[in-house]
């Protein structure tokens, strides 16, 4: 059976305030903006609505410590990996302004290791980590914050097609529904013995001992979609045009909403042509090294 | 022999699944009436779950193969039938509600037949309340559908079938996975359905359960074929008692004929100690809560000592799972202390406590994933460093346990749901811990292969304690020499078979029903001192 996300209604919050589709839409424009963007200048007023979401949005911290930390930890991993590296910065910036060099007084089969720490490079790292927080920290909110009995209105009301946006509803409840499965199976292979942390070998022995996890969770995944399709064929389901039982409407703080969202969007599209927005550091900053 | 009339006519209809060798059925007819509630009983594998694909439209629309013969719904061939049509003459409520169950809310799921048929709203809620005020669960209107319990899914899954107002309702073992007490109440519902003039074609093996509400024909499935058709007196003088779980009074009748039944030897490696510190399993005052405000188990105090063999009875949803996940360490209680072997579960890994607790999970397709059952069976004592000379015995002894011996190089996800229920009690077996503990072994099995494997593990010597959970009230007179009753998270009793189940009132406050078998048992107690199976009272 498919399980939903934690979701329940909450007081005084500022997402679940206005109707989902209202919501999507603004939260797309903000993805896209934000993506358009590597100025951290620019980045940081969807830093700011992403923070007021977060506070604003009811959701208390222990729901969402474990998947909050996953997240920022994994973002700084790759932001510090970036700039510990330089690899990755290089599309956005071409010339580098040397702060300090530690060489290793070592050598790898000829290889000496070198880090630099270049101005770009401390830019990008902190350009990277706004942008992607930014967009995590949104992203997070969904799931606590829309009722996922109207995951398929939602989309159907975004102009989808009946079947596609019933595909995207039960598509967004697999997710929780893979985690539970997971979760199963690893304590049911933890009861036979099984340890995970204790797994050793070369890759390739790596990944073939995670066959105990893997198989069972995808064959579980692929039984319970035959499941679902024959609970659906047996309902009906795609006969013809449905009705969709719950119904939304657009309030004027919606209307209001979207207009927000399509004109940050606007903004951001105008902007980015206008050649504003790309990799910036400070002249002053570059002036010192 | 094709009628406009009746609801249901099947015809000389034979199906062969494409990817397997003969027919799942062989030249089926027979027809339902109005009104009536057919109970289809037979063992795993016999061809009931076929037949039912066959008539709501699956096969061949889902399930390939080859098929003939005639399925008429009210005279009308349904082989020339969209499967919209056939949803609204025929609703299909499956085996476990959490496959069917696909909206989030009661309300919608309900609805989602009527949605997908494209009708008003208006009229999708009215026919919602009619189904919903019909099988009494109105208050359930907007709950969260994975909030349920098993009994209020099961009536769900009901309620959005009977939205669509068919007429023939096809039910696959809807009983399985019910406490006794929601299994009754969805007969009761089936019942109602029937005398309002629907036909009611029910797939189940809890014969005995269904036999109370007085189904007007029995039909009995062997090898893809039907056995028996008729009324229900005549069902047990054709079927195999040991087959088919009939009354205890039929059975005692039938097996008077036969000779006594071998005396099983309960766990025969353990003599028996009362000393408190030879505890396998200590609990102390455990709680316990999946989220920091809600408490699912309340103060758990419990030893489990050498030759014990425990039954864990109790509604759905009461905690009993909760409960033994605890004895081997894949739930860490939040106040209070587990110790298993006398050490504390918080301080050993489970992979640890696996060597002295052995646990087989509820649903076999979370753990299979080897290539061979031998090798399948062979991954628990590997992993716990067995040698190679022990992994081959214990994995041939285990085989033999479950019957599935032949079954050794096949694909263990190839198996029918029943054959991999007992592949995973078999890879567990093969381990040797010293206590068992299974969670619902017998649940979607036939009662033959049941009754079997479980007098098997009772015999084997290596076990000092077992423990099952089970809804199943006979199993736990037969088998437990302890039985528990879990409720709302709490030990609401603890004792002999013989003074837990003798009190009626506590077992139907705790949603348990007695049974004929225990009814007798307790009726004669005063002669055997214990409980016994029909078969064994029959010659007392």
């Amino acid at each position: 059976m498919l399980v939903a996300w934690r979701y329940r209604i909450r007081e005084n919050s500022f997402i679940q305030s206005f109707d989902p589709r209202a919501w999507v839409i603004f939260y797309v424009c903000c993805l896209v903006s934000t993506l358009s963007f590597w100025d951290v200048r620019f980045l940081l007023p969807f830093f700011v609505i992403a923070m007021f979401v977060l506070l604003t949005s009811g959701v208390k911290w222990h729901e969402i410590r474990r998947a909050f930390l996953f997240i920022v930890g994994f973002v700084f991993f790759f932001a510090i990996l970036t700039f510990l590296t330089g690899r990755g910065g290089t599309e956005v910036y071409k010339q580098e302004h040397l702060i300090r060099e530690f060489r290793a007084s070592f050598s790898l089969l000829g290889w000496t290791p070198v880090l630099k720490i270049t101005v770009e490079r401390a830019f990008f790292a902190i350009s990277q980590l706004v942008r992607v927080t930014s967009i995590a920290v949104m992203t997070i909110l969904i799931p606590y914050s829309l009722n996922p009995a109207y995951y398929g209105i939602t989309f159907k009301g975004l102009g989808l097609p009946d079947k596609f946006a019933y595909a995207m509803d039960l598509t967004m409840r697999f997710i929780p529904t893979f985690g539970r499965d997971f979760q199963l199976t690893m304590d049911a292979q933890r009861a036979r013995g099984y340890e995970l942390e204790k797994i050793s070998g070369g890759l390739i022995a790596q990944v073939r001992k995670l066959g105990p996890i893997f198989v069972p969770v995808t064959i579980h995944a692929i039984i319970g979609s035959e499941d679902i399709i024959d609970a659906m064929d047996l309902r009906a389901f795609g006969v013809g045009p449905r009705t969709w039982l719950d119904v939304l409407t657009y309030q004027r703080r919606d209307r209001i909403l979207i207009a927000v969202g399509v004109a940050i969007l606007s903004a951001s599209i105008v902007v980015g042509f206008m050649g504003y927005g790309k990799f910036w550091v400070p002249e002053a900053l570059m002036g010192m090294f | 022999m094709a009628s406009t009339s009746l609801p249901l006519v099947v015809d000389n209809l034979s199906f062969r699944y494409r990817d397997r060798q003969g027919a799942a059925i062989h030249n089926l007819s027979f027809t339902a009436n109005p009104g009536e509630v057919l109970l289809i009983a037979g063992a795993s594998g016999c061809g009931k779950t076929t037949l039912v694909r066959c008539i709501n439209g699956l096969i061949p629309r889902s399930y390939k193969g080859e098929m003939s013969g005639k399925i008429l719904v009210f005279g009308g061939e349904v082989k020339d039938w969209k499967l919209s049509q056939i949803s609204q003459k025929i609703g299909t409520v499956l085996q476990d509600p959490e496959r069917q169950i696909l909206g989030t809310k009661v309300v919608n799921e309900v609805a989602f037949g009527l949605e997908n048929l494209g009708m008003p709203r208006g009229e999708i809620y009215s026919r919602v309340d009619e189904a919903l005020n019909f099988l009494k669960i109105s208050q359930l209107r907007n709950r969260d559908t994975f909030s349920l319990s098993g009994g209020e899914k099961q009536k769900v899954a009901l309620a959005g079938v009977l939205a669509m107002r068919p007429s023939i309702v096809l039910l696959d073992e809807p009983l399985a996975s019910l406490d006794p007490a929601s299994a009754q109440d969805t007969l009761d519902a089936v019942r109602l359905l029937a005398d309002q003039g629907l036909s009611i074609l029910m797939v189940e093996h809890r014969v005995e359960d269904v036999l109370r509400i007085k189904p007007e024909r029995v039909m009995f499935m062997s090898e893809g074929e039907i056995r028996y058709l008729g009324d229900v007196s005549g069902l047990s003088k054709v079927v195999n008692y040991r087959e088919v779980k009939l009354p205890a009074e039929d059975i005692i009748e039938r097996a008077k004929l036969d000779p006594p039944p071998a005396e099983i030897k309960v766990l025969p490696g353990v003599t028996r100690s009362l000393s408190s510190d030879e505890a396998l399993v200590r609990f102390e005052n455990v709680a316990f809560g999946y989220e920091s405000e809600v408490e699912i188990l309340h103060g758990i105090d419990l030893q489990i000592n050498r030759g014990d063999v425990i039954a864990v009875l109790g509604p759905n949803g009461a905690g009993k799972t909760t409960f033994v996940k605890h004895a081997i360490g894949l739930l860490k209680p939040k106040s209070g202390k587990v110790f298993v072997g006398g050490r504390d579960t918080t301080e050993a890994s489970v992979a640890e406590i696996a060597s002295m607790l052995g646990y087989v999970f509820q649903s076999p397709s979370h753990m299979l994933f080897a290539p061979t059952v031998r090798e399948e069976l062979a991954f628990g004592p590997t992993n716990m460093k067995h040698t190679k000379e022990q992994i081959e015995l214990e994995v041939k002894e285990a085989l033999k346990i479950v019957n599935l011996s032949e079954k050794e190089n096949d694909p263990p996800l190839a198996l029918s749901f029943g054959q991999q229920k007992r592949v995973s009690i078999a890879a567990i077996l093969a381990m040797r811990s010293r206590i068992l503990v299974m969670d619902e072994p017998t649940a979607g099995q036939d009662y033959q292969n049941y009754m079997n494997f479980m007098d098997s593990i009772l015999q084997m010597p290596a076990f000092e304690a077992i423990i099952f959970i089970t809804h199943d009230v006979d199993l736990a007179a037969i088998y437990a020499n302890r039985v528990l009753i879990i409720a709302d998270g709490r030990l609401i009793a603890d004792g002999k078979p013989q003074d837990v189940l003798r009190d009626f009132d506590r077992l139907k406050a705790n949603r348990i029903i007695p049974t004929s078998l225990l009814a007798l048992n307790l009726k004669r107690l005063s002669t055997t001192g214990r409980f016994m199976r029909a078969e064994a009272l029959a010659h007392i």
